[in-house]
C-alpha cells in the first residue's frame, strides 16, 4: 500500500499507469519459446523462436529484436528510431504472400520485437547453395520462379506506394515451401506521384552493387523503377551466381560528402556500355552528369554475350535488358516486367520455387545458434558483438532518436556499405566478417570452412 | 498509406462507435461534475497539441496525426489515470516519426517545458529529462498497437475539390501545408472517382471556399469525429458545410435549389443538369467541362448522405461547445481573433474569409441547432457542479488535478468504499 501513495506523488504522475499496464503485459518468453539465434546487424537482433500460444502452437517466426539504447552500461529510453517507426508503421498495413508478414509488435524492457512469419531460405542462401555446395548454376524453372514471384509481390508495395529501397538477395526470403517473401522493410518508404525528393530523409540508399544508375548521379527525384533495376541485378545475381555489377563503394569524405560511385558505375559501363543523352536525356540534369565523362565512353554494350552462357533465353535476356533500362522512365515496371514473354516460355513459373528439384538441391535450413540466445531475454550481449566493423552501425543507432535526416543518411550508407557477408531478409549484416562469423558459429562453421578447402 | 483504406488497420480498428466512446470515458465520468467537461478537455488537448506541432514546425498532416493518437489512447485510459500532458507531448514525437518529418526528442521537450509551464496551463513539472518522454513514447506504442498509419482528410478533400482555374489537383500549391504523395492517402485520385457517382469529376471551389473546407477539417480534430467516421466523409461533410457557410457560394446555391429540388439518389448519366443556371462570377467560377456545380456534386456523391449530415451536426454541435471555451478566460472578443489563428477555428479565424463565416455560424447556430455534444449524451447544462459559462484552460487544469487526486484517493483506500462517485450521484439526482 505504500506504492499507491506514491501513485499521486506530483513528481511522476504516470506511475499508476505503467504499474497498470505493465501488470497486464504479456511477456515475449510467455508467448514464444526461443529456438536461437539467427543474424544481427545495426538495428539489433533476429532470433528464431516458436508459438507457445494454443491457436498456433510450434509455428514458427523470426523475432527482430532492435537494440535498445544504452548510457554507460544503463538501458534507457532514448527514443524509438524513425527507421524502426517506419518498418513498423508500414508493415502494420500489408498484407500480401509475397512480402513477409508481421504477426505481432511487443514492447518489452525497452526494447522493441517484432515478430514475423518464418522464412527458412533467402535468395543469397540459395546463390551460396549453387556456388558452393552444388556447383552448378540454379535451374531456370526455379529462377523464374523466383524473380516472378519477387515481382508479384513488388507490384503489391507498388501499389501501395511502398518503394523498398533495399532490394538484394539476402533481403528476398524464402519458405520452407518455395514461396518468396519480400523482407526487411527498414529503408522501405512512401511515395506517390508526382514525387517529392525523396533524398532528403535518406540521402543514401540501396546497396551499392543493386544501386540504380540515377541513384549514383546523385538524382534528388527518383521513384519506383529503383526498385526494378535492382531486380534485374538480382536476377543477373540468380542466373551467374556472382553479383553483376560487382563495384567498391567510395567512402564519404570527411565533410561528409557522398561521392561519386565511379567504381560502381565503371562496373555497370562495362557491361552495358556508358549511357547517351539520346537514349536517357534526362542524364544531363543529374548532379553527377559531369562526373559520368571520365568514365571510358568507348565501352559496348554486351549484355547479350553475358547472358548468352548464363541465362540461355533469347526471352530472358530481353527481360534483363529491359530491367537494365539507363533511363529510368523507360525502364520496366514490375506490372509490365511480369507480363514478360519470358514468363510464359517453358519452364513457367511455380508457387512452390522448389518443386522441380530434389531433396538435394533444395538448400539446408536457416543455421541458428544456441549460444547467443539467452540475450533475447537479458540483453547482455549486445555489447559483446560489436566489433570493429559495427562502428558505425553503433554510432547510428545510438542516435537514432529521431535525429531526422543527417542520421537517417549516415544510417543508410552503414547498410550500404556492406560487403558480401551473410544477411537475411529480417535485417542485414554489416561487415562481411561479422557476417561469417555468426553463420559460421559452432560446428557448421567448421565443416563448412573443410568442405571448402577440399 | 496503402492505397485501400479499406484494408487499413485504421478502418479495420480504428473507426469506433459511440457506445465504444462513451464506455472509454466511464473512469472519467465518475470524477466530473459534468460530462461536458470532458469534451472540453477534448478541445483543450487538441489546441495543446496544435500549438506544440506548430512550435516545432510541423504540418498541418502531422497534427492531425498527434490528435489521432491521443484520442486513440483515450479510448483504452482515463484522464484520471493518467498525465495528458506527457501524453500530447508524446503523440507529437511520434506523428512527426509517423509522417516522416522527425523531430529531436529534445527540442519536444524543450518546447513542451516551455509550452505547458505557461500560467494558463500551470504544469511546472513536465519532466525536464529525455528519457521519461521516451518511455511515454514506448507505452503509447503498445496503446496504440503500433497502427501508426493515420489517414487524414486533407487528401481526400484536395481529390474531391479543386481550386477554380486549375486543371489538376496538383496545382493545388497554395496551401502551405499542401504536400505531395506521403501517408494518409485515403483517397486518391484514382480512388475518389469510385465517390463521384457519376464520374462528373471534381468541385471547383474559390480559394477562400476550399481554404474555409480544410480550416473546418481543421476543426473537426476537437471532437471525436475522427474516430467515429472515416476521412473522406469527414472531407465531404467539410466540403457540405463550406457551401453552407461560405457567402458567396451560398448565393450561387440557393437560386439553384429553389428552382429545382435536389435528387440525393440521383446517379444519372446526364451531364450537370443544374450547369446553366449557374450564376456566373459566384463563388463557382464558370464550370470547365469536367468541373460540377455544388449541388450536382453532392447529389451524385456515391455516399450515405445521411451520414454526411450527422458529421455536419457533430462539427457544428463542436462549434456550439467551442464558444464557451476560452483559452486566455477573457470572453470572446474582436480584438483577439487575429492572435490565435494557430488554434482558431472559423468562427475565431481572422483572415478574410473568417468574418462572414462568424455571423453565419452564430446565426445558424441561435436557430435550431441544439445537437448533443459527442460524449455527453442527456447532458443538464449548469449542473450542480457549477459549469461555468466560460470554461478556461485554468478550469481545466484544475479539474483534471482533482480528477486524479480523487482517483488516487480510491486507490489508496478502496477500503472505505468509493467516496466520490459523481456519475453514481447524478443519476440518483435524477431519479
Amino acid at each position: 500500500m505504500a506504492m499507491l501513495e506514491d501513485w499521486s506523488s506530483k513528481s511522476d504522475q504516470m506511475r499508476y499507469y505503467r504499474s497498470k499496464k505493465d501488470s497486464s503485459k504479456l511477456t515475449v518468453s510467455s508467448k514464444y519459446t526461443i529456438l536461437g539465434f539467427i543474424s544481427s546487424g545495426t538495428y539489433g537482433r533476429v532470433y528464431k523462436a516458436q508459438s507457445l500460444e494454443a491457436e498456433d502452437r510450434d509455428r514458427l517466426y523470426a523475432i527482430k529484436k532492435f537494440k535498445p539504447d544504452k548510457e554507460g552500461d544503463v538501458i534507457t529510453y532514448t527514443g524509438v528510431s524513425q527507421s524502426a517507426i517506419r518498418e513498423i508503421a508500414l508493415n502494420r498495413e500489408i498484407r500480401h504472400d509475397n512480402v513477409v508478414a508481421l504477426k505481432e509488435v511487443m514492447l518489452e524492457e525497452k526494447s522493441i520485437f517484432m515478430v514475423f512469419e518464418y522464412a527458412e531460405h533467402d535468395f543469397l542462401q540459395v546463390i551460396h547453395h549453387h556456388s558452393q555446395t552444388l556447383r552448378s548454376s540454379i535451374p531456370t524453372a526455379v529462377l523464374k520462379s523466383l524473380i516472378y514471384q519477387l515481382l508479384n509481390g513488388l507490384i503489391y508495395l507498388h501499389s501501395a506506394h511502398i518503394l523498398h529501397r533495399d532490394l538484394k538477395p539476402a533481403n528476398v526470403l524464402i519458405t520452407s515451401t518455395g514461396i518468396v517473401k519480400i523482407g526487411d522493410l527498414g529503408l522501405a518508404r512512401l511515395s506517390s506521384q508526382p514525387l517529392q525528393a525523396l533524398h532528403v530523409g535518406d540521402k543514401v540508399v540501396v546497396t551499392i552493387w543493386y544501386r540504380a544508375p540515377e541513384l549514383l548521379l546523385g538524382a534528388k527525384h527518383y521513384n519506383k523503377k529503383i526498385d526494378l533495376w535492382a531486380v534485374g541485378c538480382v536476377m543477373a545475381e540468380l542466373a551467374s551466381l556472382r553479383p553483376v555489377f560487382k563495384g567498391e563503394e567510395a567512402k564519404m569524405d570527411a565533410k561528409k560528402q557522398i561521392p561519386f560511385q565511379r567504381d560502381q558505375m565503371g562496373k555497370i559501363v562495362d557491361v552495358l556500355g556508358p549511357p547517351t543523352t539520346r537514349e536517357w536525356p534526362g542524364m544531363v540534369h543529374m548532379p553527377e552528369y559531369n562526373s559520368m565523362k571520365s568514365i571510358d565512353q568507348s565501352q559496348q554494350n554486351r549484355l547479350k554475350e553475358w547472358c548468352h552462357s548464363r541465362i540461355r533465353s533469347q526471352q530472358g535476356y530481353d527481360l534483363l535488358r529491359l530491367l537494365f533500362i539507363y533511363d529510368p522512365d523507360k525502364r520496366l515496371s514490375a506490372e509490365d516486367a511480369i507480363k514478360h514473354g519470358w514468363f510464359y516460355e517453358d519452364p513457367k513459373p511455380t508457387w512452390n520455387s522448389f518443386q522441380s528439384l530434389n531433396a538435394a538441391q533444395i538448400p539446408p535450413h536457416r543455421r541458428i545458434t544456441q549460444d547467443d540466445a539467452p540475450s533475447m531475454v537479458t540483453s547482455q550481449h549486445n555489447t559483446q558483438h560489436a566489433r570493429p566493423g559495427s562502428g558505425m552501425s553503433a554510432q547510428t543507432h545510438g542516435l537514432g532518436t529521431g535525429l531526422g535526416t543527417h542520421t537517417q543518411g549516415l544510417g543508410s550508407q552503414g547498410v550500404g556499405t556492406q560487403g558480401y557477408g551473410v544477411q537475411t531478409g529480417y535485417g542485414t549484416y554489416n561487415t562481411q566478417t561479422q557476417g561469417y562469423n555468426a553463420q559460421g558459429q559452432g560446428t557448421g562453421g567448421t565443416r563448412k570452412k573443410a568442405r571448402l578447402d577440399r | 498509406m496503402s492505397t485501400d483504406f479499406w484494408s487499413s488497420s485504421h478502418y479495420r480498428k480504428w473507426i469506433v462507435d459511440h457506445v465504444t466512446i462513451r464506455e472509454s470515458r466511464a473512469e472519467d465520468l465518475r470524477y466530473v461534475d459534468d460530462p461536458e467537461h470532458l469534451d472540453f478537455l477534448g478541445i483543450f488537448f487538441a489546441n495543446i497539441i496544435t500549438k506544440l506541432c506548430k512550435k516545432l514546425s510541423l504540418r498541418q498532416r502531422v497534427i492531425g496525426t498527434a490528435t489521432v493518437f491521443f484520442r486513440r489512447f483515450y479510448l483504452k485510459n482515463s484522464y484520471c489515470e493518467t498525465e495528458p500532458f506527457i501524453v500530447a507531448a508524446a503523440c507529437c514525437y511520434v506523428a512527426a516519426k509517423a509522417e516522416e518529418s522527425p523531430v529531436h526528442i529534445k527540442n519536444v521537450v524543450m518546447e513542451a517545458r516551455s509550452l505547458f509551464s505557461q500560467d494558463r496551463y500551470g504544469v511546472k513539472n513536465f519532466p525536464s529529462d529525455n528519457t521519461k518522454l521516451a518511455e511515454m513514447e514506448f507505452y503509447l506504442l503498445d496503446d496504440l498497437e503500433c497502427d501508426l498509419t493515420v489517414f487524414n482528410p486533407y487528401r481526400p478533400l484536395l481529390a474531391f475539390c479543386r481550386k477554380e482555374g486549375t486543371q489538376q489537383r496538383t496545382q493545388n500549391t497554395w496551401l502551405p501545408e499542401m504536400e505531395i504523395g506521403e501517408v494518409g492517402v485515403a483517397v486518391d485520385s484514382k480512388d475518389a472517382e469510385r465517390y463521384w457517382g457519376n464520374g462528373e469529376g471534381q468541385l471547383e471551389l474559390n480559394e477562400g471556399a476550399l481554404q474555409l473546407a480544410w480550416f473546418i477539417i481543421n476543426d473537426t480534430y476537437r471532437a471525436d469525429i475522427c474516430l467515429l467516421y472515416p476521412p473522406h466523409l469527414i472531407a465531404i461533410a467539410a466540403i457540405y458545410l463550406t457551401l453552407i457557410l461560405h457567402q458567396q457560394i451560398r448565393e450561387t446555391v440557393i437560386p439553384l435549389l429553389a428552382h429545382d429540388a435536389p435528387e440525393p439518389s440521383s446517379t444519372s448519366n446526364e451531364p450537370p443538369r443544374r450547369s446553366s443556371r449557374q450564376q456566373p462570377g459566384g463563388g463557382i467560377s464558370t464550370p470547365r467541362r469536367q468541373a460540377q456545380d455544388p449541388v450536382s456534386f453532392l447529389a451524385g456523391l456515391n455516399v450515405s448522405m445521411p451520414t454526411i449530415f450527422n458529421i455536419a451536426q457533430h462539427i457544428i454541435s463542436l462549434y456550439a461547445l467551442w464558444d464557451r471555451y476560452k483559452e486566455d478566460g477573457a470572453p470572446e472578443s474582436q480584438a483577439r481573433s487575429g492572435n490565435h489563428s494557430a488554434v482558431a477555428s472559423p468562427l475565431t479565424q481572422g483572415s478574410t474569409p473568417g468574418t462572414s463565416h462568424k455571423r453565419t455560424m452564430t446565426a445558424s447556430r441561435g436557430g435550431s441547432m441544439s445537437a448533443p455534444g459527442p460524449t455527453s449524451g442527456s447532458r443538464t447544462p449548469g449542473s450542480e457542479g457549477g459549469t461555468p459559462v466560460i470554461v478556461t484552460p485554468a478550469f481545466l487544469t484544475k479539474m483534471l488535478t482533482r480528477m486524479r487526486e480523487a482517483k488516487m484517493a480510491d486507490l489508496a483506500h478502496p477500503a472505505s468504499g468509493r467516496p466520490v462517485n459523481k456519475m453514481l450521484e447524478r443519476t440518483q439526482a435524477a431519479g
